[in-house]
């Protein structure tokens, strides 16, 4: 069966299993987050681009969206969007340096790198974001 | 002293319609493969059990399935060893290749796009392999000269064609014309023989490209299924790096 034969339901089911992480290891969780974290930032880049065309209608509206978006549950959101910002980046680059074939052997360190550096940064952030 | 295993295989119509598990109980000797225990069912309890088995020491590829859904040759897994990961062991055909019946999979189309694209995977058929498109030797003057890198690549030439690494690699779930990570580590192990800069350009060539080593999104469960270690990804990765390279000599200073 080629590519050309398979019908397009079969190939969204297909697609199904660049998600499935069921024994698979670490590197398949980073390829799965990957393709998840950037269908949820280019989600975001619109929703953000949405909101801020509310500047069109004067700062009224905007302020009234910029104090709903300060409670705890949007600084939340906001939280897990910079987790899936961290990942992707992180990930990106660990993909990059090792997609032109530079330290390939190294790309399990490189991920659990990535890990710790993203782990620690979220830390950070979350701090920042509640308890000032 | 025998194991009481209980082994839960896939079994279909011919050409996979009608999928189903059906699980079956066998008495085995202590220390047996999930090959014995699969023959065992077929032996004792179903004869129409299609399955495919040769050497029954890692050689062949020919038995390779997914064993509670990792892909590994059943000849030289430990049965012990499946039953504490779940019991009931759970043997299915690989993915990736059309389904012929049971546990039996398809992997003539897979390599014969490596023919169709001047290459194969074994150095044994390099004798085979087609003229070009011009009718001239092409790639027919195959990398044959072995360099003094030799063991270093050595492990490239481990391919059992099983086909573990095409059923792993997610990403030959959406793109059936990906050369796939047995072939594309098939191609790096002959650059890397080649002496020749007319046979090393023209492998390059072969790989560069939308459904070559581009298409590959780094899972690396191709090594990491490799029953031979021939790690596959990483030759992906060196063939990517030649690529930059050309690339970068061609720019204009």
């Amino acid at each position: 069966m080629t590519m050309t034969d398979q019908s397009a339901r079969t190939r969204i089911r297909s697609a199904v299993r660049w998600f499935d992480t069921r024994h698979r290891g670490p590197e398949t969780w980073a390829y799965a987050l990957n393709r998840i974290t950037g269908l949820v930032l280019v989600a975001y880049l619109y929703i953000h681009l949405a909101v801020l065309s509310l500047l069109v209608r004067g700062p009224a509206s905007y302020d009234t969206f910029v104090d709903v978006v300060r409670s705890p549950v949007f600084l939340s959101f906001d939280l897990v969007l910079i987790a899936g910002w961290l990942i992707h980046a992180l990930n990106g680059l660990r993909l990059t340096v090792i997609g032109l074939g530079f330290g390939v052997r190294a790309q399990r360190m490189m991920l659990v790198g990535a890990t710790v550096t993203g782990s620690v940064v979220l830390v950070v952030m979350g701090l920042l974001l509640f308890g000032g | 002293m025998t194991i009481n295993a209980t082994i839960e295989i896939f079994r279909c119509d011919p050409g996979g319609a009608n999928g189903r598990f059906e699980t079956y109980e066998v008495d085995v000797h202590d220390g047996a493969t999930v090959l014995d225990a699969i023959e065992a069912v077929w032996a004792h309890h179903d004869r129409s059990l299609t399955f495919r088995h040769a050497c029954h020491h890692a050689s062949c590829g020919s038995c390779s399935v997914r064993i509670n859904g990792r892909e590994t040759l059943p000849c030289i897994a430990d049965l012990g060893e499946a039953l504490r990961a779940r019991t009931p062991v759970r043997v299915e055909p690989l993915r990736n290749l059309p389904l012929a019946g049971d546990l039996v999979v398809d992997v003539d189309g897979a390599f014969e796009r490596m023919l169709a694209s001047e290459m194969t995977i074994t150095r044994t058929a390099e004798d085979e392999l087609p003229l070009d498109a011009d009718g001239n030797g092409g790639v027919a003057t195959r990398p044959t000269r072995v360099s003094d890198g030799l063991l270093r690549f050595n492990r490239f030439e481990n391919c059992v064609e099983c086909g573990i690494c095409i059923s792993a690699c997610p990403t030959m779930a959406t793109d059936q014309r990906f050369r796939g990570p047995a072939m594309l580590a098939a191609i790096a192990r002959a650059r890397a023989e080649s002496t020749e800069p007319e046979v090393r350009e023209h492998l390059l060539d072969l790989v560069d490209g939308e459904h070559g080593v581009w298409r590959c999104h780094s899972s690396w469960e191709c090594t990491q299924r490799c029953p031979q270690g021939v790690m596959p990804a990483e030759s992906i990765m060196q063939l990517r790096r030649d690529l930059v390279r050309r690339r970068s000599r061609r720019v204009p200073r």
